[in-house]
């Protein structure tokens, strides 16, 4: 196997840091040093060859190849087996609707979230258990690392650069999540968006960070749910009052009180997309009425549709809390689910919202 | 012992553009805006159309919006440019 990337020569580990940090490489931590044979090592678990494209970003007409993204799985930490999810999930943000350059060269900073599904999950050690959503175990803080420093080295996403975030959120540093779906009844979220059961999936979606919520006061699943509503109307009325898909992570305690009531993962979409909507007057409240004009009874759902929840079983056993997170720009973007495999090239279902 | 790593960059620089003949003149021209959408965008290139029209003798002035404001012009304005003396895009956050 012949790779094709400019080769330097360092001294010794922290040269290579320098090496790095110096040219602009980095997310500001360290990283691990890309050998010839650690990125040769995740070309070959997946079957990928160098040049092979994963896709194209068609506004900068840049194309994504498997080892300028392998370089950067490894300088992430990862290990040849999460490469392939690596690999899917640029698959999936390269999709035109996840609106790429978009997304990550807008003010409105968002990150890439990452969601695994499937066997996968567990051969590689991501847990969707304590502390999900932040460095809850290895894989997936690598993966999710991964992803942000691909997007800064192959496709110039640098603060300053085509990165013009105006904030950004510490899921810029790393933002994945596995399912936890050996302690759910529920459907996992790859398979509800049309991926085979049995097989691993990645969705991603640009995403702003996580917002907790907490109701540990009532066994209603209508009452607990409209937490979660409450949180997704705040967020219309103070940052975009517009539709799509969003995340709905819901944590053992009271994932068991929905599961016992019959809540499946559709019933929970379908509430909240009737429950999570404003008008636009209410933008007045919150210093935004000078766009308000004669649509203040026009009515906005914080989903442009009830599939477009995505609910995720994640989290520690214990504490009523779980979080929302809401997609940058609402439906101007669509979160992606494609299949986790090292064929790319046999046409891989894929789903989108 | 040194170690040999490998740069992580794309390495291959994106495709250039090449910048659009310059007009000598803009009396008589037909000047298209293409606003991203923004409300910032509307207002000041109004009065920008204006003034093109006012001041510099410009026969027509055009005025287009992106029906996204992240992803690239719809692909009927860019349709439409080709009919156009000239065009100025901007973001008006």
């Amino acid at each position: 196997m012949q790779l094709n990337s400019r080769a330097y020569q360092v001294d010794d580990l922290m040269a290579a840091q320098e090496l790095y940090h110096s040219n602009g490489w980095t997310d500001g931590l360290p990283v691990v040093p890309p050998t010839e044979g650690a990125v040769k090592a995740c070309l070959e678990w997946a079957g990928m060859a160098p040049d092979q494209i994963i896709g194209i970003e068609t506004v900068r007409e840049q194309a994504v190849t498997a080892e300028k993204v392998a370089i950067n799985a490894v300088m992430a930490g990862c290990l040849p087996m999460h490469f392939p999810v690596v690999v899917s999930a640029w698959q999936g943000m390269l999709k035109e609707e996840f609106l790429v350059h978009g997304t990550t060269s807008s003010t409105g900073g968002c990150a890439v979230l990452v969601i695994i599904n499937g066997p996968i999950r567990r051969e590689i050690g991501a847990s969707g258990g304590f502390n999900a959503l932040a460095n809850s175990d290895r894989a997936t803080a690598c993966i999710g690392r991964a992803i942000r420093l691909g997007l800064i080295n192959i496709l110039d996403v640098r603060p300053g650069g085509i990165d013009r975030s105006t904030l950004g959120h510490p899921g810029k540093f790393s933002y994945c999540i596995a399912e936890d779906e050996e302690d759910t009844t529920w459907t996992p979220l790859g398979e509800s968006r049309g991926i085979r059961k049995g097989v691993s999936s990645v969705t991603v979606m640009a995403a702003m960070g996580p917002r907790q919520l907490m109701n540990e006061w009532t066994h209603a699943p209508e009452e607990i749910l409209e937490t979660f509503a409450a949180e997704m109307r705040a967020s219309q009325r103070h940052y975009s009052i517009y539709g799509g898909n969003q995340v709905v992570v819901i944590p053992k305690q009271l994932r068991d009180i929905l599961q016992t009531a019959g809540w499946s993962k559709a019933d929970i979409g379908r509430f909240l997309y009737e429950r999570a909507r404003i008008k636009r007057k209410e933008w007045a409240d919150v210093g935004k009425g000078a766009v308000v004009r004669d649509r203040g009874e026009s009515v906005y759902t914080a989903l442009d549709a009830p599939e477009s929840c995505l609910v995720v079983a994640a989290g520690g056993p214990a504490g009523g809390f779980g979080a929302v997170i809401a997609p940058w720009m609402g439906h101007k973007t669509k979160a992606v689910t494609v299949p986790i495999g090292a064929c790319v090239d046999c046409g891989p279902e894929e789903k989108k919202a | 012992m040194t170690i040999r790593v490998l740069d992580p960059t794309n390495e291959a620089a994106p495709p250039a553009g090449q910048p659009a003949q310059r007009l000598i003149s803009l009396r008589g021209t037909t000047i298209g805006f293409v606003s991203n959408g923004k409300e910032g965008a509307k207002e000041f290139f109004t009065h920008l159309g204006r003034m093109l029209e006012t001041e510099h003798g410009v026969a027509k002035v055009v005025h287009r919006v992106k029906s996204n404001y992240s992803a690239p012009a719809d692909k009927h304005i860019v349709d439409e440019m080709r009919s156009w003396h000239a065009v100025v895009t901007g973001i008006g956050d």
